[in-house]
């Protein structure tokens, strides 16, 4: 069941890197966030562990929900583009991605030695971390620079829950506060009347 | 205790709200305040855990702590007369001071912290409060220069997050929830089960700490944001957030050090001369201070990580010392210099008149002498025991020769810098036309607070306890 | 043995209720009267009454393509894992040979399309060689990476393997080869995102356009060979992806393979009403995606194991 939620986490994370419309790339978004929250659901009832359970459930809310909704009203207020063709070409994307799954793979194989569970998690939160990065880099719009941002944020979570089985609540909850100050932050930069003085 | 320290802050934050125009003078007052706490804590028995295991002051981040606190009380005393220098509107400039407080908060927590969660969650509140510092100016260039700081600084923290958290899987078999805090993890370093995991986990938290303070690959970033931004910004990166960060590193690569020495010093080895290589020629080719400084400030920081692994951690400090207090002051006297246009470099240093300009035009030559570490300078002292200490290093492995070229190779690259900063220094002082300046009071004592304590750095008490830190 | 023929017709008479079952229910949807299931069968009876007329302008070629479409597909689905358990089936044969067969047969297809003589063909016939390009490559590592978890590389076995044990710890993998071979389910069908079987537009049609000169026998033909490729796809999804249900008696196991072939069908359909067919050129991007999950499946399963 864990492996079928990360698998789903990577899909959703690969399918909004081919992505060339704004709304779906949310909706990508809110996916790999909800993946992400039944990922720390079910691993929190596996090994029994409350703090876990809430991560997960404030996860859902938050980022599943909550931000791709504040995203997209943000979108229409300000009149985003909402055509996002990436920079790089298909038929690059298509060669560079594998090639970043099999760099990443191989980077974190002598850690199956050395960890005897979840080194798999460790490697797929990498690589998800270095598409997230290839997802902003090949986007030059705000918004979905935006949502490549969150997209690092949640491979973090991944990590944090899969390899570690859970971070330290107050660390976790940190890590809440600041992704809601992000937004806010976000928010106020998309005003752009206060540009006169 | 941490109720004093986070005084200043608390109270700029809650009277930003307020319409008064006084306020400020009374912030200026209360900054002093940060200091009581910080000279009991000087005084204290070290390490002294003030919130439980959370937040515990050693030697070395009493001294980062003291530092950063006078670049606060610095800027905050320089901040009186921002809208003397540039147009900034009375609710900006309330925005202004709002940040700021949430900026200090962030970082006090992020030098205290003896825990890597609560070193990032300061580290990321005072990144994001900056982003809202740097579009106080109105400007189109400011506005994509925010949203460049946003998302390249978003990036940075994140990959700090995300070593930490490999760093916490790597030590989490043996120590479990502890794995977080510091002294446990450099006590335990030896015995991590998985040395590769922690190596990767640090090399990317380096790679985004190195990005947050300008290295290799996104030199001009920083530079481009601060010349955007108000000068007070700069002078709060250079003093206050790189301090945040570059004690983060001290404390990871401690650690790291234990796990594997040879990689690490490689590693930082590379990445070091690669940084100043190519920020010496961009220094070369700098146009106006705020960027000239700005890179300038890179090259420092690269010298201090590289000081610090090549096992000199008093160098290290000296000169971390010395350029967060003179890196601010320049910063900070930026607003004077550029008051006629901000590509005039020649003649900036002249048409000053009265005593408080005379003083100003003394202490900004004294300060720009200073950062190229011209002898009197504790600059001067720090470099010359690095360099020393770096070659003590090399003689114990077999690659001495290697090392003294490289030295060599980094002494030409400082003596390009120090080329280009004398000769502006000439510029300013002996080319171009006299044009009226004026200097203010509030300015002047933040310049003179930064040279008393970067004179206060050579004395032999100061040296002592710096050497007794490492 | 009676079961391994029995199930080979009863998928072949299966066929065209598939195509017409999701025609049925898109139209649902859309809030029409459905057409009735059988409907596939009644075009048939017609096309085979009607008189078969072959254009002055084609070669001999249009004479035998269409039972040169049809017979490649017809071969597969000799190959294809049973659906019962104990049954026969054919060991030996790999994702290349099945990937070989099919576009074999897609082919003869795009020659087809050549020799008629409207200039329609033509157009037909390089899209369908400019899609089926993108889908071999995907098809073959996605079969091949499924034929590896399964732990051997004849099909027929690797489906049998696949319902014996399920390969719970290469979860990720599965998941991924799924994905990848859904999108090659329905780029192969030529179903919406792709190609509107429904349409005669000439900007968008890529399978009709390649048999607009057909009429009588041969059209018969070919519409038969397309509802047999979509029943080939969806019995491999079926007993590959969806590996349960065999273990039981044979009429039990075999009316659990018809309800997952509706199942197949239903997730088409929906599909197809929920989305707007694809520029043709954005095709790639589609297609790009079902490529790197097949690879991202290989590599997921051949260096983590997960």
């Amino acid at each position: 069941m864990v492996d079928f939620l990360i698998g789903l986490f990577l899909a959703s994370l690969i399918v909004a890197l081919f992505t060339t419309r704004l709304y779906k790339l949310f909706l990508w978004y809110s996916i790999n966030s909800l993946m992400l929250g039944m990922l720390a659901l079910v691993i929190g009832k596996n090994i029994d562990d409350d703090a876990m359970i809430i991560t997960g459930i404030i996860t859902i809310i938050v980022k599943a929900i909550g931000i791709p909704y504040i995203l997209k009203n943000l979108s229409q207020k300000f009149h985003f583009i909402r055509q996002i063709t990436p920079e790089i070409k298909v038929q690059y994307a298509i060669m560079l991605i594998p090639a970043i799954l099999v760099f990443t793979f191989y980077l974190s194989a002598p850690i199956t030695s050395m960890i005897n569970t979840n080194a798999n998690y460790v490697a797929i939160s990498i690589s998800s971390l270095f598409l997230s990065l290839l997802l902003m880099i090949e986007h030059k719009d705000v918004a979905s620079k935006i949502i490549g941002f969150l997209s690092i944020e949640n491979s973090l979570f991944l990590l944090g829950i899969s390899a570690t089985n859970g971070m330290p609540m107050l660390v976790e909850l940190g890590i809440f506060f600041d992704l809601l100050m992000a937004i806010v932050v976000i928010n106020l930069l998309f005003h752009k009347e206060e540009m006169k003085i | 205790m941490l109720t004093f320290l986070l005084l200043p802050a608390i109270v700029m934050f809650g009277v930003s709200f307020s319409q008064n125009e006084k306020f400020k003078y009374f912030l200026a007052f209360i900054s002093f305040v940060i200091l009581w706490p910080i000279i009991e804590l000087f005084l204290l028995p070290k390490p002294y855990n003030i919130l439980s295991d959370y937040l515990v002051a050693d030697k070395l981040d009493t001294y980062v702590l003291l530092v950063s606190s006078i670049v606060g009380i610095g800027v905050t005393l320089a901040l009186l007369t921002l809208d003397k220098h540039v147009q900034v509107s009375p609710k900006a400039y309330r925005k202004f001071y709002r940040f700021f407080a949430v900026f200090w908060v962030g970082l006090i927590f992020s030098i205290l912290s003896n825990h890597m969660g609560i070193y990032w969650i300061g580290l990321e509140l005072a990144t994001l409060s900056t982003v809202y510092m740097i579009k106080t100016n109105y400007t189109p260039a400011t506005h994509k220069e925010a949203w460049n700081y946003m998302i390249v600084g978003a990036i940075a923290v994140s990959l700090i997050l995300f070593g930490i958290i490999l760093m916490y899987a790597s030590a989490k078999p043996i120590l479990g929830e502890d794995a977080m805090n510091f002294t446990l993890l450099l006590k335990h370093a030896k015995e991590i089960p998985s040395p590769f995991l922690f190596e990767m986990g640090f090399a990317i938290t380096t790679v985004g700490m190195f990005v947050k303070m300008g290295f290799f690959p996104m030199n001009l970033w920083l530079a481009n944001i601060e010349r955007a931004s108000f000068y007070p910004v700069a002078a709060l990166f250079s003093g206050i957030l790189e301090s945040a960060v570059i004690v983060g590193f001290f404390r990871f690569s401690e650690i790291a050090m234990q796990v594997n020495y040879d990689h690490l010093f490689i590693f930082i080895f590379i990445y070091t001369i690669l940084t100043i290589f190519i920020v010496a020629f961009l220094i070369f080719r700098a146009k106006d201070f705020m960027r000239l400084f700005s890179l300038s400030g890179v090259e420092h920081m690269a010298l201090i990580v590289l000081f610090w692994v090549s096992g000199a951690p008093f160098a290290a400090l000296l000169h971390f010392g010395a350029h967060a207090f003179l890196k601010p002051a320049l910063f900070l006297s930026t607003g004077v210099l550029e008051s006629n246009g901000k590509y005039k470099i020649a003649g900036a240093l002249r048409g000053y008149k009265g005593k408080k300009g005379t003083l100003f035009w003394f202490l900004v030559s004294l300060f720009l002498l200073a950062i190229i570490s011209l002898p009197p300078s504790p600059m001067f002292f720090s470099e010359l025991y690095g360099f020393g200490a770096m070659i003590n290093t090399a003689k114990q492995g077999d690659h001495i020769l290697a090392m003294i070229g490289a030295i060599l190779f980094l002494l030409v690259l400082l003596s390009i810098i120090f080329y280009r900063f004398v000769a502006i220094y000439q510029s300013m002082k002996y080319e171009g036309k006299e044009e009226e300046k004026t200097v203010y009071m509030s300015e002047l004592l933040a310049l003179i607070i930064f040279a008393i304590s970067s004179i206060s750095l050579l004395l032999p008490s100061t040296l002592t306890y710096l050497r007794s830190i490492s | 043995m009676i079961l391994y023929l029995f199930s080979i017709v009863l998928l072949a008479l299966i066929a065209p209720i598939l195509l017409s079952y999701i025609k049925a229910t898109k139209m649902v949807l859309l809030f029409k009267r459905p057409i009735s299931v059988f409907q596939g069968y009644r075009n048939f009876a017609k096309l085979m009454h009607k008189e078969t007329i072959i254009s002055e302008e084609t070669s001999a070629i249009t004479t035998y393509a269409p039972f040169l479409v049809l017979s490649p597909l017809i071969v597969t689905m000799f190959f294809l894992p049973p659906i019962v358990h104990g049954g026969y089936y054919v060991s030996f044969v790999d994702a290349f040979t099945i990937t070989g067969l099919i576009s074999l047969s897609t082919f003869f297809l795009m020659l087809l399309g050549l020799d008629s003589a409207s200039a329609f063909g033509g157009i037909g016939s390089s899209r369908e060689a400019f899609i089926s390009a993108l889908v071999e490559p995907a098809m073959v590592l996605t079969l091949f990476s499924i034929s590896l978890m399964a732990g051997n590389l004849g099909m027929g076995q690797a489906g049998v393997n696949l319902a014996e044990h399920f390969p719970k710890e290469h979860m990720a993998s599965f998941l991924f080869a799924g994905i990848s071979f859904f999108i090659l389910l329905i780029a192969e069908n030529g179903r919406i995102p792709i190609d509107n079987p429904e349409t005669h537009l000439e900007l968008t049609m890529v399978h009709e356009a390649m048999i607009l000169d057909l009429s009588g026998v041969y059209l018969a033909i070919i519409e038969t060979a397309a509802s047999i490729k979509f029943v080939i796809f969806a019995s491999l999804f079926a007993s590959l992806f969806i590996p349960f249900g065999i273990e039981f008696s044979a009429p039990i196991a075999i009316l659990i393979f018809i309800a997952k072939l509706f199942l197949i069908a239903t997730l088409v359909a929906f599909l197809e009403v929920n989305t707007a067919k694809l520029r043709l050129f954005k095709i790639p991007n589609l297609l790009g995606l079902a490529i790197v999950f097949a690879f991202l499946s290989l590599i997921t399963f051949y260096v983590l194991g997960a």
